[in-house]
């Protein structure tokens, strides 16, 4: 892997050059950073403007989405930009994901990965999230993540629709011989009003093409906005009914073979021992290939069919080495608890003076608490596939993934082709949740394809597989003091939060050999960076020495410290003997975004109510990915143990592009929330991950989500994210449900080891 | 071997323990039902036989008898299957994975139930797992189809 | 694949009466105790009681010793009563003719359904179990010979000595407690005070 490394300095010197340069993000084809990757595949007939828009004579409309499709409804959203430029509606658009290209960098999301809190709009703050979009910019690093696809493509793919619009109408004006003054846009036609006159855009697409793109162009005003702001019918939706055969794992090709991985379940080991002659003389089984990748060692399995693979790898008779961590889940929370209370961690939040606060708090205005949470598996319901195929000096890769730019670089350099040499395709995803950032999937394809003779090869997980083999949200653990003041308030609030640093892991899977030095965000995001005013206010994040793999799950590191920060507010509100709405109202005052969303939720839920015995609600805000979520959950004490009722939640997303995607991704990002808080946990014994399958790591199922009723915002001046909003509030208004049903404080996740739900 | 599915007879090579699922994408190349957990746990798989959801990973296709109906065949002629029509209307899918799976029981309950009631919904639907958490619109959505079935008699 | 077919030989099968079967010889109180015995350890096990239960749902044990839950995916006995689960989620659209042979795969045996409510193992005691045995209101209408069959003929009870990989079987045999309830009958059919 030597040329991993070149790339990593490579990239590492372009990056810091950038940062020191401050070069702005310009608008893409003035400064045009890139080639548009589509010029080389435009068909005979068809013409293409700009990496986002191909027109073909015969009015064939394509934009390309260029974020991967897992859910979230991006493709949707990310064609309504330019469509909505380009006058046309969505049922006249063909939607694709367009190639692998740095055509197609994601500034946004290393824009937010900056030291600032979302809220902070100081110059320095804009400075350095302009000058880490440039990073994006300069690595070309095409990913999908963050919440960050609508907010990046926000700009510059309107401007690629008005700008296409713009030679449209230049070129209509030449052909028709009038002004380009006199002529407008309807739907896909350019029309002259007076005399009644149009043409197509398919029809002067051929023409258009070859005129310069204007210098600049006016976008409409969202008042004037016919697509964006409205609810449109998803793109996808069609084929997602009908069962068609989009998905990764759907790839289906001629001469295709079929293989699974076998990998080893303890992380970081190596097989000591193998005996593959069963597995060879399997009916069906082709080929066993050995397999190391940075992520993991193994086998992989190829034979005439998907059944015959995971029949071979069952036959596999392999000795793992040992584990390198602690081998069960006692001793690794031991080595986490161990960096909360004594390791020395990264002050990521230091507002007033917390030590002298507490050096002279009487004890009966402490509270003192410990919060847990367990690993986690991403377990989307499509388990991790990829097909690859080396052929002829040439690297073919279909995958379902988040990060297309990084499996081409990395791939390429396994396969020994260069990169343009390498083509990557990626499909629908079947779930993702950060799953599909990881790329072990492609290069466990990319070995296999090397040892098959030129057949491109399907290579399907497992769910077995795929659980135990997860890049997994890490386990934590925060300590929590804080001191009230004599109005129930607190005067200091001091946190402590130790788990894997999910930088480290990620950065040590993609670049063996480097470390990330400094401050890990992902550890506390979601507790340092929250609205809230308390004079001495104190959060550390601790990285605890272990190396299992660990990486984004669905809001990051809000997932953990939403539940940490949020279920501290409950306990201090309680001690306070403060309504846990009215404390937030007082502790947010300054933050009149995160006041509305709080008041409207507690309208909505009718807040303060009387319940009768046996119901009750439990509250939540967070704010991430720049979006502003309160969330009230009500609860029911029932013979077969408690049962969620019903859930209210008001989010503040600055601009709302698509307000029924916008409820789903809430309710979707709530539940994804409340199964891990109600029932998910990944443990570990012999250093092997113990569940294996959806009996043992189950997910809501229908007859336990409750009703959802969702209201959208639009009163902050800068536009959040969607994807990941709902997660991070969910688990502590659950856990704050249930204490005040049951009287019973749960500081530790998942719920289920101490309440039974029905 | 020959399978009766969505109406036509195919001829399958295939060992008789090979679950029904991976006849079918791989052998026949049906690829509505999906691979989720091969023990029958998610309901990613679900076709009919005769009428009634089988989680398809499990089931060998040796023990196959009777009439397999996939997410394929339930439209008819171009017409989507009211299920899938008010799919569509609600919206439903997210990531869409589960969702063949899910409609397949969701016609399977309407032929027993024509109007069935959340409870309904909730007993039927347990076998399927959403992890984009869809389900408050597929209890719209099943009452959806109710109706258009409904309106369509 | 048609549980309704399957419902009506269930229901068939409660119909039928058959008069009791006496021997010469009979084993003492004491040899019909110990072979009471050895048959409440058959049917107290998970893999008998887990779906003769008091409610609707029956119960998981995974691997020997593991703890007991309520079975997942909110299968229930079924608002008909049949014991063949819901419309949409029948015992069968899971639950086949044989054995997943993936681990924590659906065990499988023609059939395959809840017993009726009135015959609860779960959680029963010795003494409970017995009396209901004999009841022919909470039997089935059966004989004691003709428990004795069924338990040595049925498909699905004979499931419980080959439960498929990863669960622990039943103690014995389908043949060897056909043998302790014949020593059992013969011997008057006691019952344990507990």
């Amino acid at each position: 892997m030597a040329s991993i490394g070149k790339i990593a300095r490579r990239t590492f010197l372009l990056g810091a050059a950038a940062v020191a340069g401050g070069v702005a993000v310009g608008y893409w084809y003035v400064s045009r950073p890139y080639e548009n990757p589509l010029e080389g595949e435009v068909a005979k007939g068809e013409a293409t403007f700009n990496p986002y828009v191909k027109i073909a004579s015969d009015d064939t409309i394509t934009v390309i989405a260029p974020r991967a499709e897992m859910g979230q409804g991006v493709a949707t959203t990310l064609a309504a930009f330019v469509a909505e430029e380009l006058d046309v509606t969505l049922d006249r658009i063909k939607v694709e994901h367009g190639p692998a290209s740095y055509a197609y960098y994601n500034a946004e999301m290393l824009a937010e990965s900056g030291p600032f809190n979302f809220f902070d709009d100081s110059f320095l703050a804009e400075m350095t999230r302009s000058a880490l979009g440039t990073v994006g910019k300069v690595l070309g690093l095409q990913g999908t993540g963050g919440s960050t696809s609508a907010r990046d493509g926000f700009e510059k793919m309107r401007q690629a629709g008005a700008a296409t619009r713009a030679v449209l109408m230049q070129a209509a004006a030449a052909r028709l011989s009038l002004p380009v003054a006199e002529l407008a846009t309807e739907n896909g036609r350019i029309v002259h009003a007076r005399s009644g006159r149009s043409v197509s855009y398919g029809e002067v697409a051929l023409d258009a093409a070859s005129i310069a793109p204007p210098k600049s162009v006016t976008l409409r005003d969202k008042k004037d906005w016919k697509l964006l702001g409205k609810t449109q019918q998803r793109v996808d939706m069609h084929d997602k009914v009908t069962g068609a055969p989009i998905f990764g794992i759907d790839v289906r090709l001629p001469d295709m073979l079929y293989a699974t991985v076998l990998i080893s379940p303890v992380f970081g080991a190596k097989p000591v021992k193998a005996d593959t002659s069963k597995a060879e003389k399997m009916s069906g089984v082709i080929k066993i290939v050995p397999l190391e990748t940075v992520y993991g060692s193994g086998f992989g399995v190829i034979a005439k069919n998907t059944w015959a693979a995971f029949k071979g790898a069952e036959a596999l008779d392999v000795e793992w080495g040992k584990p390198v961590n602690p081998a069960d889940t006692d001793g690794l929370m031991q080595v986490i608890a161990d960096a909360a209370t004594k390791g020395e961690g990264d002050v990521m939040r230091n507002d007033g003076d917390v030590e002298t606060a507490f050096a002279d708090a009487p004890q009966a205005q402490l509270i003192e608490a410990e919060y847990r949470v367990p690993y986690l598996s991403h377990a989307p319901m499509e388990p991790m596939n990829c097909t690859a195929q080396l052929k002829d000096g040439h690297l073919t890769v279909w995958a379902p993934n988040q990060m297309p730019t990084l499996i081409r670089w990395l791939c390429a350099d396994l396969a020994g082709v260069p990169l343009e040499q390498t083509t990557v395709h990626t499909t629908y995803m079947g779930g993702a949740f950060g799953r599909r950032g990881e790329i072990d999937y492609a290069l466990y394809a990319t070995l296999i394809a090397k040892e098959a003779d030129g057949h491109p090869v399907k290579v399907t997980w497992t769910r077995e597989e795929d659980m135990q083999h997860d890049c997994y949200r890490s386990a934590f653990i925060a300590r929590m003091r804080a001191r009230l003041g004599d109005d129930g308030l607190p005067q200091a609030l001091d946190l402590r939060v130790a788990g894997q640093s999910m930088m480290a892991s990620l950065v040590g899977r993609i670049f063996p050999g480097r470390s990330a030095p400094g401050p890990d965000n992902t550890t506390t995001d979601g507790s340092h960076n929250q609205p809230y005013t308390i004079p001495n206010y104190r959060v550390t994040g601790i990285k605890a020495p272990l190396t299992l793999p660990v990486s984004f799950w669905r809001s990051v590191g809000n997932s953990q410290n939403g539940f940490f920060h949020e279920s501290a507010m409950d306990e201090i509100a309680h001690a306070g003997k403060t309504d846990p709405i009215e404390l937030r109202r007082k502790l947010m005052r300054e933050f009149p975004a995160a006041v509305a969303v709080v008041d409207k939720v507690a309208a909505m839920s009718n807040w303060g109510e009387k319940l009768p015995e046996g119901k009750a609600k439990g509250f939540a805000f967070v704010l991430s990915f720049g979006s502003w979520c309160a969330q009230v959950v009500q609860i029911a004490q029932t013979p077969g143990g408690i049962k969620l009722e019903k859930m209210w939640i008001a989010v503040d997303v600055g601009t709302a592009l698509d307000p029924g995607i916008i409820e789903q991704q809430m309710v979707s990002g709530a539940i994804f929330g409340l199964s891990a808080a109600m029932n998910q946990k990944i443990t570990f014994a012999d250093g092997r991950v113990e569940q294996s399958n959806f009996h043992d790591f189950d997910a809501m199922r229908i007859f336990q989500a409750p009703q959802f009723e969702v209201a959208i915002l639009e009163n902050y001046h800068r536009m959040g994210g969607v994807g990941e909003v709902g997660t991070p509030p969910a688990a502590p208004a659950l856990a704050n449900a249930v204490f005040a049903l049951t009287g019973k404080r749960v500081r530790s996740l998942p719920l289920s080891d101490e309440v039974v739900f029905a | 071997m020959r399978l009766n599915v969505n109406g036509n007879s195919l001829e399958i090579d295939a060992d008789p323990d090979m679950p029904l699922l991976w006849a079918l994408r791989d052998i026949a190349g049906i690829m509505g039902p999906k691979f989720g957990c091969g023990i029958a746990a998610c309901g990613a798989c679900t076709v009919h036989i005769d009428g009634v959801p089988v989680r398809s990973c499990s089931l060998p296709v040796g023990a196959v008898e009777g009439e397999i109906t996939t997410i394929e065949g339930l439209s008819k002629g171009g017409e989507l299957h009211p299920v899938q029509q008010a799919w569509l209307e609600e919206q439903v899918a997210q990531c869409g994975y589960c969702q063949a799976g899910q409609i397949m029981t969701a016609v399977a309950l309407l032929d027993e139930i024509a109007e069935p009631t959340d409870e309904d919904i909730d007993n039927a639907m347990g076998g399927n797992l959403c992890r984009c958490g869809t389900y408050p619109r597929i209890r719209a959505a099943v009452k959806r189809a109710a109706a258009l079935k409904t309106a369509e008699l | 694949m048609n549980w309704r077919g399957r419902l009506l030989t269930a229901t068939a099968m409660l119909m039928l009466t058959a008069p009791s079967f006496a021997q010469d010889n009979a084993p003492s109180q004491q040899e019909g105790l110990a072979a009471w015995q050895q048959v409440y350890a058959v049917f107290s096990h998970p893999r008998c009681a887990n779906c003769h239960v008091a409610d609707e749902r029956p119960r998981w044990v995974g691997a020997a010793g593991s703890a007991e839950r309520i079975h997942a995916f909110n299968v229930q006995r079924g608002v008909d009563g049949s014991g063949f689960g819901n419309a949409g989620l029948r015992c069968t659209s899971c639950h086949f003719e044989s054995n997943s042979k993936h681990l924590n795969g659906p065990p499988g045996a023609p059939s395959w359904h809840l017993a009726p409510a009135e015959m609860v193992w779960h959680k029963i005691s010795s003494a409970g179990i017995c009396a209901q045995i004999k009841d022919p209101e909470r039997n089935g209408g059966r004989t004691l010979q003709e428990i004795a069959e069924h338990v040595r003929e049925d498909p699905l009870v004979g499931w419980g000595w080959k439960p498929g990989p990863g669960r622990e079987p039943a103690p014995g045999s389908a043949e060897g407690t056909y043998e302790e309830l014949e020593r059992w009958a013969a011997a008057g059919a006691p019952c344990p005070q507990e």
